[in-house]
């Protein structure tokens, strides 16, 4: 394997990725679908996105996995924060 | 066992550290995780804003999806140039590692001035945050996250100057991987503020 070429080209496929999940998030908020299925499509897509950017631009794969652990205890946090805010919205309807 | 980044080796044996990260590397993905923190507290109050209000206008008719789109697909070829650069840097190619970080500088402020377009012409439609709860959401979101990458072209041009010095770079080669770090930060934030703001 070439170590000078394969990397970009690499990097190219994961930006290809990138602008195809984009515009596929786009086209599909604009199909005539229940609002719920659209907001939930888009979000994986861009949850899609931002584990490639992550995984590959932010070499987390390759990296130690205490980066990792750094890297997911927000979210951790984050799903706790709005399972309490979206849990008490839900008690009070 | 995993393999460590080339740029973690060659990093890691001249400054070893306990954990076998480099303090900077650390530090930066640590700053990260309270960044993440930071947009999530902002999107979360969007998002119980925008379900607990009874009249969300939302942004149709009144934000350009195609300037959205574009802007989108600048900060993503932004992430892919900055990897780039810190390939061109893994290969000892200096002109290589400059030249796609200024593609960086040059895509960052493509980006900026695109959100400046968009702002001013709101502004000229006298819409401002006071207008409407989504609109407040709106400068809120986009003006922090246009802030940060205002920081991130500060940040990249300050690494690019200090490649030109051997001496200093000699000492702050590493900071491109952190300036990179960064930058994609910035870029998942948009992943994520592209579609919840203008698409959905």
């Amino acid at each position: 394997m070439n170590a000078a070429t394969s990397p970009t080209r690499h990097y190219f496929i994961i930006w290809a990725w990138l602008a195809g999940l984009m515009l596929a998030g786009v086209l599909l908020s604009e199909l005539p679908i229940p609002k719920v299925a659209v907001v939930l499509l888009v979000l994986f897509l861009s949850s899609i996105k931002a584990l490639l950017v992550a995984l590959y631009y932010m070499h987390l794969k390759m990296d130690r996995r205490l980066l990792s652990f750094i890297a997911v205890a927000p979210l951790v946090l984050i799903a706790l924060a709005l399972g309490v805010v979206f849990s008490s919205k839900l008690i009070r309807l | 066992m995993k393999t460590a980044s080339p740029t973690l080796a060659s990093t890691q044996s001249i400054f070893p550290t306990v954990t076998g990260i480099p303090n900077g590397k650390l530090g930066m993905w640590v700053f990260l995780a309270s960044e993440v923190m930071f947009f999530t507290g902002l999107i979360g109050a969007y998002l119980v804003l925008r379900i607990s209000h009874p009249h969300w206008t939302g942004p149709e008719g009144h934000l350009s999806v195609p300037l959205g789109t574009l802007n989108t697909f600048i900060l993503i070829g932004s992430s892919m140039t900055i990897v780039l650069s810190l390939a061109g840097q893994e290969r000892g190619s200096l002109p290589a590692m400059r030249g796609w970080l200024l593609a960086t500088i040059g895509l960052g402020a493509l980006f900026l001035i695109i959100k400046g377009i968009e702002y001013a012409a709101k502004i000229s439609h006298e819409i401002f945050p006071s207008t409407h709860v989504f609109w407040s959401c709106y400068y809120t979101l986009t003006g922090f996250h246009a802030l940060h990458v205002l920081g991130g072209i500060g940040f990249n041009l300050r690494v690019l100057a200090v490649s030109f010095n051997p001496l200093a770079w000699k000492d702050q080669s590493h900071r491109l991987e952190l300036a990179g770090l960064y930058w994609h930060f910035v870029d998942i934030v948009w992943i994520f503020l592209f579609p919840l703001v203008y698409l959905l």
